[in-house]
């Protein structure tokens, strides 16, 4: 029974996807080494750092805390799908335009919650965008710029 | 992380017949938020997992005057806290999930999953032994009912068979002139609560007098703590600043909280004192207001 | 104040940073996103023991493991050790007679996957002796103290002693004399990418990736571990997530073992750290005994400073005697001091190594200096911004040099404009007259201002050389040694050349270092890259231009000082409709002949001499070329039921940078070095230690600050135009990150009388301090 691989079949940025998977597999590992997606980022072991972040079913979640064979049947989007070809999502647009990027590794994960707070709240207060953002732990930004950038993001999502 | 026995049921009823084929050495997983960080430090080894994530008839949150709030165990801790039916009938929950980890924890552990895993400074067991909830079990020989209040024994130990499977929350309908407040002791928002409580106040209609009250706190014992004697000394009374001290010091020198990098047992004595205290004021509040 | 960003076409502007569109994709690649064919996964083994001998170790049932491919053992090095100086080469890759410290590597597999690698180091039989340890520097200090090193008697590895001017007069003649001891907390570098590496052999090359803010630094230590000329060193860097000067800025076990086993198996090695091994091996900052005396006038003017500070650098000796230096010859700025005197010491001990971090050295004697200064002028009356103002070194005028008592060369100083914009931007002086309301929650802000070294330069090769090669088709390459950890240095590097070359930001294409190829540069550490490796690239660029301009000219028929290049058009200065297209000219000087290739050349000749073994033993001297400066100040909100502390979002700083390159680059930088090295040791961060085992090594029980709390700081730049940098440039961010914790302190201090002096002012401190204060006050009313 302990090796014996599991039916997995998900949608990946915007993708079917079928492979079978070791169901101790994290869908973590099974981005970053199975699938060679590697945008998604390994930080800590104890699901507190959000580097991991990725969207299940447009909500955010952290790979690392997820069996893979949980998304069965689900969308998972990776930083890889959020932008649109070589044309940036407004979330990355605003982030690069507005400084808040320094040596990226929480980046992905601040795009994915970011993007996952837009999608079910197009009119985010402040608070709400720091709460959305607070499992992502960033180590040089000091946070304000990545703040003021989604807020940014709704404003041009809007139309504004 | 090391390697397990894996079963994902479908229904409840095959879920239950897993467990009893496995007894003794299955743990049942749903969101996994709590067991996969303790797993992948091989802090726990199951040999056997049953997801039960993909069990259909209990993702559901629904409330009727009859029967109260009925939350079913596969509800994620987002599903409450946006609830509009929660936030109508029972905002004390929405406003627990507000300060519970992180997005990304509440978008996928559920609530089933909270409450059966028995640490004693979680959020959701105080609030429903504040709100005298019930939790529904099922198991091969049928269902039962158990009090939130009966169902933890210890540290990570609940009252839950290895057959058994908790399938939904029952909380009934929060007397009108009731009210129920929930908060914890926290460095940054979302953490752990260093100590935290709940309590719900219900006052009489007319003198304003505290007709009954439900204290818990946690993380101040190996369970969520029941104050009971502190709950005594406000009963019968027009609960006052004074009373309120003093139900806040017997719990703090009833207690018997841990000492960690977070916080010492003096400490979290004395936070007991405070949180019982603010939480209790703030219950009351609600209750004034209802009127 | 906003002409600096219409003095250039590109420097002085807001642009975006070069490599922030790799990074937002999820493109970026860091170290642990490299595979290689064949690969092997490697793991360290460590020991359970803060001091102990080994007696021996057994790999045979290891390499029996059916999966792995290599083990290997400290002795395997051949003895070789290294350290920052040839006299403090004190750590061997794995120990090799005894354990130093708590999971000390003994001991490393490679197999073909990560659990077969852990598996085996189970496996691995190590006979340990257990020694008696020290754990207190003070302990340690003390005469028949268990050594950490037989060589190193008391356990001290430097002592300094120091002093300038008569420190005992000046407090004899000061109206208000105090001293106080301030303590600082073991702190965690906080990177979210643990360090990581790929190594591998090929035609007796060596080749390596890994997460290194200073790659020629790692260059030279290979060299001599694996008896290498450097040119069969090849280190490739990836994108590197961030330093701030330690394991990322130095070498660890997990650089020299994965190489030995590429080497012993034949196949590229990887390994990866886990946050864990990141928490409790690698390197952290200093906690350190601050007892500072200070003289003041009844005015507040500082006469005398004298400083004695114990620093526990931990079981190996790294930077410390940098660090030591540091923390005490920069107290004589940004405060005007004719007195000053230090003793300072850093202690073995058998804990964690202590190493370089952001606000190196200054991190520790400002929180201590600054909030002393808060406690006299409480004493004395006297506004804590008008007392740093009134003492503040003033800005020299040009062609002028300030020289401090210790004889620190500070040819700009910004830091009274620094005060006023900060207290300006906060508001201070309303804030002052607010009301106090009454409630369990209070609210206090604090100021704290100081400065720090910008370029760096110590002993050792301090090359630093860019090369332009501009290409027939107009584009440009752009090379250097320096490497961006996350701080911008990248986009400052093609800034300036696409200035120099009159051409735009996406013009100019700079690659990450491959020490096959690139030049050598000392590193990312001592705030000196834009200041060296610019000057360099400035320099590389002129040539680069020189040679252009020289081709343009003979087409144009005119004498090249005569032409300029601007927006890609090269013109005569004294009549601009006399033009080439800059692609025109590139053709002409690239098809001259036979084919041309343009390469300008830059080395950086700049800075001080570099300081030597005697300056650190007397307190001399510079080992930089200038200081940057910066005040700050906090609001914070207290419950002092609770002792919970936060920031609130209302802040403010300002930042002499002299000028800032890409100004939303030094304000991103300024604002998170702050908060993330400094602001979060103040209320949030310590590794608590317990007899050598750090029991807190991970992110949930070491708290790291998070965005809910953080301030959102209004930003000003002072702008002083330094003359010992390109384009006026000084260092960015140090200074600020060295105000955080002070300026939060002072806020406490003064939204409730309490003086945290041994941060952080975790809730339970607080709690603890305010309970103290009310007992004490019972006391006294009686």
């Amino acid at each position: 029974m302990k090796e014996e691989l599991r039916d997995l079949r998900f949608t990946l940025n915007g993708r079917e996807v079928e492979l079978k998977v070791k169901p101790k597999t994290l869908l973590l590992e099974l981005l970053r080494e199975d699938l060679k997606l590697t945008g998604t980022r390994t930080g800590c072991e104890v699901s507190a750092c959000g580097a991991c972040t990725v969207n299940i079913d447009g909500k955010a979640a952290r790979a690392c805390s997820i069996l893979a064979v949980q998304v069965h049947g689900r969308e998972v989007v990776t930083i890889e799908g959020v932008a649109d070809g070589e044309k940036l999502h407004p979330i990355q647009e605003a982030m690069v335009n507005h400084g808040a990027i320094e040596c990226g590794f929480c980046t992905s994960g601040m795009v994915m919650s970011a993007r996952a707070l837009l999608l079910e709240n197009r009119r985010p207060s402040r608070e709400e965008i720091k709460k959305a953002i607070q499992g992502n732990l960033c180590a040089d930004s000091g946070y304000m710029k990545y703040v003021e950038a989604i807020e940014m993001a709704a404003k041009a999502m809007q139309g504004k | 992380m090391k390697d397990f026995s894996y079963a994902a049921p479908k229904t409840v009823k095959e879920a239950i017949s897993v467990l009893a084929k496995v007894k003794g050495d299955g743990k049942i997983m749903c969101g996994g938020q709590s067991m996969l960080v303790l797993m992948k430090q091989n802090m726990l080894t199951p040999e056997h997992v049953v997801d039960i994530k993909g069990v259909s008839g209990l993702n559901y949150i629904r409330y009727s005057e009859k029967e109260g709030l009925r939350i079913g165990a596969l509800a994620t801790h987002s599903a409450i806290e946006k609830s509009p039916i929660i936030k109508k009938n029972c905002p004390v929950l929405a406003e627990m999930e507000d300060n519970l980890a992180v997005v990304q924890t509440r978008n996928w552990g559920t609530i089933g999953g909270n409450v059966c895993h028995g640490d004693p400074a979680a959020d959701p067991p105080s609030v429903f032994i504040a709100l005298n909830a019930k939790y529904k079990i099922m198991g091969p020989h049928g269902e039962r009912l158990v009090a939130a209040e009966d169902f933890y024994k210890d540290y990570l130990e609940v009252d839950l068979e290895p057959d058994e499977l908790l399938c939904e929350v029952q909380v009934p309908t929060v007397p009108a002139n009731a009210g129920v407040a929930h908060d914890k002791l926290m460095a940054q928002k979302g953490d752990m609560g260093i100590v935290g409580a709940a309590a719900m106040v219900t006052l009489h209609p007319s003198t304003g007098a505290c007709e009954d009250v439900r204290i818990v706190l946690t993380n101040v014992a190996s369970t969520p703590f029941r104050a009971r004697n502190s709950e005594k000394v406000l009963i019968g009374k027009v609960i006052d600043e004074k009373l309120l001290e003093e139900a806040g010091k017997i719990a703090s020198e009833e207690v018997n909280p841990p000492s960690d990098v977070h916080g010492s047992e003096d400490y979290r004595r004395d936070m007991a004192r405070v949180f019982l205290k603010r939480v209790t004021a703030k219950a009351l509040e609600k209750a004034k207001q209802k009127k | 104040m906003e002409d600096y960003k219409n003095t250039y076409s590109i420097l002085g502007k807001p642009v975006p940073r070069v490599d922030t569109r790799l990074k937002v994709t999820g493109q970026a690649k860091y170290a642990a996103d490299y595979e290689m064919g064949g690969m092997l996964w490697g793991k360290i083994k460590r020991a359970p023991y803060a001091h102990a001998r080994i007696l021996s170790i057994d790999t045979s049932k290891a390499e029996r493991l059916p999966g792995v491919k290599g083990v290997i053992v400290g002795k395997e090095f051949g003895g070789f050790t290294w350290g920052w100086q040839a006299h403090t080469r004190d750590e061997s890759p794995l120990a090799v007679d005894k354990v130093r410290y708590m999971y000390e590597g003994v001991a490393a597999v490679a197999a073909i996957d990560k659990e077969i690698a852990e598996e085996a180091c189970d496996l691995i039989d190590v006979e340990y002796q257990e020694l008696p340890a020290v754990f207190d520097p003070f302990e340690a200090m003390k005469e028949g103290a268990p050594l950490v090193h037989e060589n190193r008697p008391r356990n001290i590895l430097v002592e300094y002693h120091w002093n300038f001017g008569n420190v005992d007069k000046a407090f004899d003649e000061s109206y208000l004399v105090r001293e106080d001891l301030f303590q600082t907390p073991r702190q965690a570098k906080g990177y979210i990418e643990p360090p990581a590496v790929v190594a591998w052999w090929e035609h007796d090359t060596l080749h390596y990736i890994g997460a290194k803010g200073s790659p020629y630094m790692l260059w030279r230590i290979l060299g001599r571990a694996f008896n290498l000329p450097l040119n069969k060193v090849r280190i490739i860097s990836p994108v590197v997530g961030c330093d701030f000067g330690g394991t990322k800025n130095d070498a660890h076990a997990l650089d020299f073992t994965s190489i030995l086993l590429a080497k012993k198996t034949g196949r590229p090695v990887k390994i990866v750290y886990t946050q864990w091994e990141e928490l409790t091996t690698c390197l952290r900052r200093h906690a350190m005994w601050v007892r500072v005396k200070m003289g003041l006038s009844k005015d507040g003017m500082i006469k005398g400073l004298y400083t004695n500070v114990v620093a526990d650098g931990g079981a190996y000796a790294r930077m410390s005697p940098v660090t030591m230096y540091l923390t005490n010859g920069q107290a004589t700025v940004p405060y005007r001091i004719d007195n000053f005197k230090t003793d300072t010491w850093n202690i073995y001990t058998n804990n964690p190594i202590a190493a370089a971090m952001r606000g190196h050295g200054m991190y520790h004697s400002r929180y201590a200096i600054d909030c002393q200064l808060d406690l006299m002028a409480k004493e004395l009356g006297i506004d804590p911004v008008e007392i740093r103002h009134k003492n503040s070194i003033d800005n020299p005028k040009p062609g002028e040099t300030y020289y401090t008592v210790n004889k620190l060369r500070v040819a700009t100083c910004g830091i009274k404009e620094c005060i006023e914009q900060t207290a300006k931007l906060f508001g201070w002086k309303e804030y002052q007259k607010r009301e106090r309301a009454g409630g369990p929650i209070v609210h206090g802000a604090g100021i704290a201002a100081s400065a720090f070294l910008s370029g760096a330069r110590l002993t050792g090769h301090n090359s630093c050389s860019a090369i332009v090669r501009i290409n027939e088709d107009g584009s440009v390459n752009l090379q250097t040694g320096a490497t961006d950890v996350g701080m911008g240095s990248d986009t400052a590097m093609v800034a300036i050349a696409a200035e120099v070359l009159g051409l735009e930001m996406k013009d100019v294409e700079i690659k990450r270092v491959d020490t096959a190829y690139s030049y050598p540069d000392p590193g990312s550490y001592g705030s000196r890259v834009t200041i060296y490796a610019g000057e360099a690239t400035m320099k590389a660029a002129e040539d680069a231009k020189r040679q252009l301009l020289e081709a343009a000219a003979k087409a144009m028929n005119v004498f090249p000082e005569e032409l300029d290049i601007k927006n890609k058009k090269v013109f005569m200065k004294t009549d601009e409709t006399r033009a080439l297209p800059w692609l025109d000219v590139v053709r002409e000087a690239c098809y001259a002949s036979i084919g041309n290739v343009i390469v300008g050349r830059g080395v950086s000749k700049r800075g001080t001499k570099g300081f030597s073994p005697k300056a650190f033993a007397t307190g001399e001297g510079d080992v930089g070329t200038s200081y940057g400066f910066a005040a700050q100040i906090n609001e914070v909100e207290i419950d002092t039921e609770t002792g919970v502390v936060k920031c609130t979002e209302k802040s403010a700083m300002a930042d002499d940078c002299g000028f800032p390159l890409n100004p939303a680059i030094v304000e991103t930088q300024c604002i998170g070095g702050s908060y993330h090295q400094a602001i979060s040791a103040a209320i949030y961060e310590e590794f608590v230690m317990d007899q050598g085992s750090t029991l807190n090594p991970n992110f949930v029980d070491y708290k790291r600050p998070r965005a809910y709390e953080a301030p959102f700081p209004k930003f000003a730049h002072v702008i002083t135009n330094d003359p010992f940098g390109p384009f006026g440039v000084k260092e960015a961010s140090e200074a600020t990150t060295c105000t955080g914790a002070p300026a939060v302190i002072n806020a406490i201090y003064d939204a409730t009388g309490v003086m945290i002096k041994n941060m952080p002012a975790t809730p339970e401190k607080m709690w603890r301090a305010l309970k103290e204060k009310k007992e004490a006050e019972k006391k006294n009313s009686h």
